[in-house]
């Protein structure tokens, strides 16, 4: 379970982040919609701590998240894996030792971490390319490698930051399927994405934000439908073409 | 042709080239460690009074080593060090000139490969920073697996022109006795009061030198490229 409390982030004179308040239960799968500049990926990069926070708290289950607290900040990182819109696969290293590294950097013997590696490997349907480069996958590929590397940690809970933003458009679909799955297996998400489709299918609830406040939080159906704010209503518009 | 030409003068010349070789290759040794160190201070984020002042220091450091002539550094060391030494202790010293001339190809060689080393760790991306960052893999292992090979592969081809640089500027030794490629070349030219052929042989000799350099840098360049 994630909180997110008061949350403030300020980059130069813009403020990014205005006051963030937001619950996410084990299981949930929230999607984070917006215009850009929103906020909606900054808020993403906080809670995982990849953006330091100007005021405000982040307690993953219950316990307070503190970069000065090291070690047990750390450990409590690893309980989220984090996909990023430009995948950052290891561009030196295979796709398998992409999964693995990780693994091996915190203990687990190099046997495991292969074998672990290899069931999500297949679960993302890549199983042949683990012997590849980074550079000779297509981005679809390299995102489902990406997923399946941050899986390989045993993450509680998943943080996508426009996981598709960066794909062709054919490809958008063998991303989103996997993660449809992973949302079937019960994994907590928070998934940042402007795909409205996904959002609608999938989401247990949406949360719209703009000029880095929270405007509206809703279930996905009732924001899909009859959003409440006008912002969104408005957003909505622009955003479906009928 | 003249008969400058003997196996005797030949050897003389190759032994001149295997120095100023082997001047090369200490100086950019050297200058490698002392480019990590400058490169790691200048990179710290560290506010730390300590390394502020460290990073302080690299900066100058680099400025000074690239801002001036080398021929100027190399004379410094020879002729204005042994004057500062006999100041302060009021001994002399006598400064071996190969001593000095690898000290200060080093100490310049290191100013320009910490400039090398630093841009090649900065131009890694910033997501394959931030990926071990997310994926809990420490500062140690992040920096041994993932950003230096990736920063290495870039430093390569300017750090063999650096190397290509060195053996060249080595010949500025010459300037303070100590016998290199150029040197001979000089010594023979002086002997036979001919500088025409050393001079040209000399030439060949840097030339050889410096294109298997390059040769040996493309056969690295190809296997680097694996992951591209």
């Amino acid at each position: 379970m994630i909180e997110v409390k008061h949350l403030y982030k300020k980059f130069g004179e813009l403020q990014a982040l205005d006051d963030i308040n937001l619950t996410v239960n084990d299981g949930d799968i929230v999607c984070l919609i917006g215009p850009s500049g929103s906020g909606k990926s900054t808020l993403c990069r906080c809670i995982h701590g990849l953006e330091t926070i100007d005021s405000g708290e982040v307690y993953l289950d219950g316990e307070l998240m503190d970069p000065k607290n090291k070690n047990k900040y750390t450990e409590q990182r690893k309980k989220m894996g984090f996909v990023f819109q430009h995948f950052n696969l290891f561009n030196n290293k295979t796709v398998l030792d992409n999964c693995t590294l990780a693994q091996i950097n915190s203990g687990i013997s190099k046997e495991d971490a292969e074998k672990t590696a290899r069931e999500y490997l297949a679960k993302v349907g890549l199983s042949e390319k683990a012997d590849s480069y980074p550079s000779k996958l297509s981005g679809g590929q390299k995102q489902r490698v990406a997923i399946a590397r941050a899986l390989c940690m045993n993450p509680e809970m998943m943080l996508f930051d426009e996981p598709t933003s960066a794909l062709d458009p054919e490809m958008i679909k063998e991303v989103l399927d996997v993660m449809i799955d992973l949302g079937k297996q019960g994994m907590t998400m928070i998934v940042v994405t402007h795909e409205m489709g996904f959002a609608k299918k999938v989401a247990d609830r949406v949360i719209f934000l703009d000029s880095g406040k929270i405007v509206e939080e809703n279930t996905s159906e009732a924001f899909f439908d009859a959003p409440k704010s006008d912002r969104a209503q408005d957003f909505l518009s622009k955003v479906f073409y009928d | 042709m003249s008969d400058i030409f003997t196996s005797d003068n030949l050897v003389f010349m190759l032994k001149g080239a295997g120095y100023s070789l082997l001047l090369a290759l200490g100086a950019i040794a050297i200058g490698c460690v002392i480019g990590v160190l400058i490169a790691a201070a200048k990179l710290s984020k560290s506010k730390n009074i300590g390394m502020v002042i460290l990073r302080w220091l690299a900066n100058i450091y680099v400025e000074l080593f690239r801002g001036t002539p080398m021929l100027l550094q190399i004379l410094f060391f020879y002729l204005g060090v042994p004057v500062l030494y006999q100041r302060i202790t009021g001994t002399r010293m006598d400064a071996n000139p190969y001593m000095v001339g690898i000290l200060a190809l080093s100490f310049n060689s290191g100013a320009y490969q910490a400039e090398l080393i630093r841009s090649g760790i900065m131009g890694v991306e910033k997501g394959q920073w931030e990926a071990c960052e997310t994926l809990g893999i420490g500062y140690g292992t992040m920096m041994k697996q993932i950003i230096l090979p990736q920063a290495f592969k870039r430093i390569v081809p300017p750090l063999v022109s650096e190397f290509i640089t060195l053996i060249k500027d080595s010949s500025l030794i010459s300037n303070i006795g100590a016998l290199e490629l150029l040197y001979s070349a000089q010594v023979l030219g002086k002997k036979y009061y001919d500088y025409l052929d050393p001079l040209i042989l000399a030439g060949v000799m840097y030339l050889f030198m410096t294109v298997i350099t390059s040769y040996i840098s493309r056969r690295i360049e190809r296997r680097f490229a694996v992951s591209d």
